[in-house]
């Protein structure tokens, strides 16, 4: 099942939160709110494509505090957080601990649609990023242990024939093994195949990008 | 010669009780100044016995300054005939047998049908007399001087208000002559001419009360170099047994400075709680900023959604001039207008930071302008624009400059409503000038009162009934936080102007 991209609100002012969702609909944007931490933590999928508007100062679980929760989770959607407050230090360490961006209460409209489409943009990257590594990890995890080998001998630029006496093999079999290799991984090319392997190997997830 | 009487033992002795119960000496001379009668007070006076001075000559009993000149007088009166002593007195030093000083009154008569002619002396012992003089006159030394040192004006006045005595300090209050100041009107010589009728009801009330009632009143002195002194007069009516009007008599302490200084700590304290009531205030905005602020966000939200769910809908057609639209870009601007105004609220109690970014000063000032719009409009002000092309990019904090701009708009369009009656008109300039920024708002209203000129940037300076004085304080600060400089150039002919200077970016 694919999700399809939501902006979420969290604000416990009824107002705001009817407000932000009319706003955002009207700018064309899927917009699902909810009063707590609580209730979005409860819907909470980390597939789930999308930005977060949250608001600061919430009773029960602050926005602060879902932020934490959320780090905590490995959640990736950008968050943007809106305050009546606007105190500095809050500010500052909302982005420290990795929002997107930081509103003033009350704010213009286009301020906010500019910051909630930026992190779509965002949001939309890191994830496709995530899906494209998550592919190449399947397809590899599809080889047997000996393309594996082979695969990885062929990213370091081994020929067929050194292969083959390093594996103890024939150099048809290598040749083999290396043609099922690229089909299986989807490579055209021996450079998209090494490009593949850095993409795997370089496991910190880009989860967030500012 | 005719026989000499003997009245030492008269033949009278009512005449001799006479002379024993006279409190004076009584000595009778004959011409040459031989004692030939000396009574009992006499004796007891001088100390010698009427044995010891009869048949001496009387200027035993003289000091040695009058021993000799009596002789002199005496020969004088005998050959000139004209008394100068006789029937008039004069009071002398007379000596005791022990040689002891004392003073005393002389009256000398001559004894009728005596030839040569003899002298009847009345000694009478002024000792205590002078004693008393003396006591007298030590003590009005002494009133005198408290007089002169008291550190308060002493002022006595005649009904009709004339000066009869006033002391030192009074007379260094007026800077003037004690002797010019005696029997002169003391509402013309002291008295401001703005005042003279204050002054006449409260000695008018004086003359009524009762004898040692005290009034008190404050009038003001003018003083012969110009000066004026605020006086604090406490007055009593003087009157006589009959209780008529005799006089005022009035103490006046010089309360200038003490009320000048009583006024400056006032000014202090009405200083001191505007502060605090402004950080209440501040603190209280701090407190209700968030619940503010939550329904403002809801109120642009709302309104910018209305707005471009208008123009989802199509709706041009039926709003032909706009009017919707305009009122609902409205609704969300003031929206906004009121959030900041709570965040400028909080800024007075918060030193904020400043947050320099590039920007558009043309586009800050037009933001500005929207806020005040309406403002001018209703209030028939037109707001000319005038702003520069291409010019350089700024180096600034948005909201704090527009803090500034909108501070001095809406002075420009109070000034204006209070003032001018014609055409009200304020300009908006933008230029650049020497790698500066500069925003120019003048109106063509009275401008700055020239007094007020030097400080107008000082905190609590302010013209407006219910200004705190605060706003172009703050926004002055606000330009040298950004290394620019906030002046103001207006003149009384043109109007206000004031001129805001910002740094540009370096890039």
């Amino acid at each position: 099942m694919t999700r399809s991209v939501t902006v979420f609100v969290v604000d416990d002012d009824d107002a705001v939160r009817s407000s932000l969702r009319l706003l955002l609909k009207s700018v064309g944007l899927p917009t699902v709110a909810y009063a707590s931490a609580q209730e979005y933590l409860a819907a909470w999928h980390p597939d789930q494509p999308g930005c977060l508007v949250l608001d600061v100062r919430m009773p029960g679980m602050s926005g602060i505090e879902l932020q934490a929760e959320l780090n905590h989770r490995g959640a990736i959607m950008p968050v943007i957080f809106i305050s009546g407050h606007g105190d500095i230090p809050m500010a500052v360490e909302a982005i420290q601990h990795g929002a997107f961006d930081f509103l003033q209460k009350p704010f213009r409209d286009q301020d906010l649609i500019d910051r909630v489409q930026r992190a779509l943009a965002s949001d939309g990257e890191n994830r496709k990023l995530l899906l494209q590594r998550e592919t190449l990890r399947q397809r590899f995890e599809s080889l047997t242990p000996r393309e594996q080998e082979v695969l990885l001998l062929v990213t370091q630029g081994k020929a067929n024939k050194v292969m083959a006496g390093d594996l103890g093999v024939s150099q048809r079999t290598v040749e083999i093994h290396r043609a099922r290799v690229m089909e299986k991984m989807g490579a055209q090319s021996l450079a998209q195949l090494v490009r593949m392997m850095l993409e795997l190997e370089s496991d910190t997830p880009q989860s967030r990008v500012n | 010669m005719s026989p000499t009487p003997d009245l030492s033992t008269p033949k009278q002795p009512e005449l001799q009780a006479l002379l024993d119960a006279t409190v004076d000496a009584v000595i009778i001379i004959d011409s040459r100044g031989i004692v030939e009668s000396f009574n009992r007070s006499g004796e007891r006076l001088f100390g010698f016995t009427a044995d010891e001075i009869i048949g001496r000559n009387v200027s035993i009993l003289m000091t040695e300054t009058d021993r000799g000149s009596h002789d002199g007088y005496m020969k004088r009166y005998m050959t000139s005939g004209v008394p100068h002593i006789i029937g008039i007195g004069r009071e002398v030093e007379a000596r005791r047998k022990d040689g002891s000083v004392f003073p005393v009154f002389l009256s000398v008569g001559r004894i009728h049908g005596a030839d040569p002619p003899r002298f009847v002396g009345l000694l009478h012992d002024i000792t205590l007399r002078r004693e008393a003089m003396a006591a007298i006159r030590r003590e009005r030394d002494r009133a005198n001087m408290y007089l002169e040192m008291a550190q308060v004006i002493l002022l006595a006045l005649s009904p009709d208000r004339r000066v009869q005595l006033i002391n030192r300090k009074g007379a260094e209050s007026l800077a003037r002559r004690e002797m010019d100041l005696l029997g002169r009107d003391w509402l013309e010589i002291a008295v401001p001419a703005d005042q003279h009728q204050a002054v006449f009801k409260e000695l008018a009330t004086v003359a009524t009360s009762q004898s040692g009632e005290e009034h008190y009143f404050e009038h003001e002195v003018l003083a012969s170099d110009g000066a004026r002194h605020l006086i604090a007069w406490r007055c009593i009516p003087l009157r006589n047994a009959r209780q008529q009007l005799t006089g005022y008599f009035a103490s006046g302490e010089d309360i200038t400075e003490s009320r000048r200084s009583a006024l400056e700590a006032q000014q202090t304290q009405q200083r001191m709680t505007q502060v605090s009531r402004l950080a209440t205030m501040g603190e209280m905005a701090a407190g209700i900023a968030h619940e503010l602020n939550q329904p403002l966000a809801a109120i642009a939200n709302y309104a910018s959604a209305a707005r471009r769910l208008a123009d989802s809908l199509k709706l041009e057609q039926l709003d032909q001039d706009g009017d919707v639209k305009l009122a609902l870009e409205q609704i969300g601007q003031q929206a906004l207008r009121a959030g900041e105004i709570i965040r400028r609220l909080r800024a007075l109690v918060q030193n904020r930071e400043i947050n320099l970014e590039p920007a558009n000063i043309n586009d800050v000032v037009a933001e500005v302008i929207g806020f005040v719009a309406g403002d001018a409009r209703l209030n028939e002000v037109k707001l000319v624009t005038d702003y520069g092309n291409a010019l350089p990019t700024g180096l600034l904090d948005r909201i704090q400059v527009q803090q500034i701009a909108l501070n001095l708009l809406r002075n420009a369009i109070e000034a204006l409503i209070e003032h001018r009656d014609g055409q009200r008109e304020i300009l908006i300039r933008t230029s650049s000038l020497n790698g500066w920024l500069q925003l120019e708002i003048a109106d063509n209203g009275p401008g700055v009162p020239a007094m007020l000129i030097d400080r107008i940037f000082d905190p609590f300076c302010t013209t407006k009934v219910t200004g705190t004085g605060l706003g172009l304080a703050i926004s002055r600060t606000i330009a040298e936080a950004h290394h620019g400089k906030l002046t103001y150039q207006g003149d009384p002919q043109t109007g206000a102007r004031f001129l805001l200077t910002l740094p540009i970016s370096g890039e």
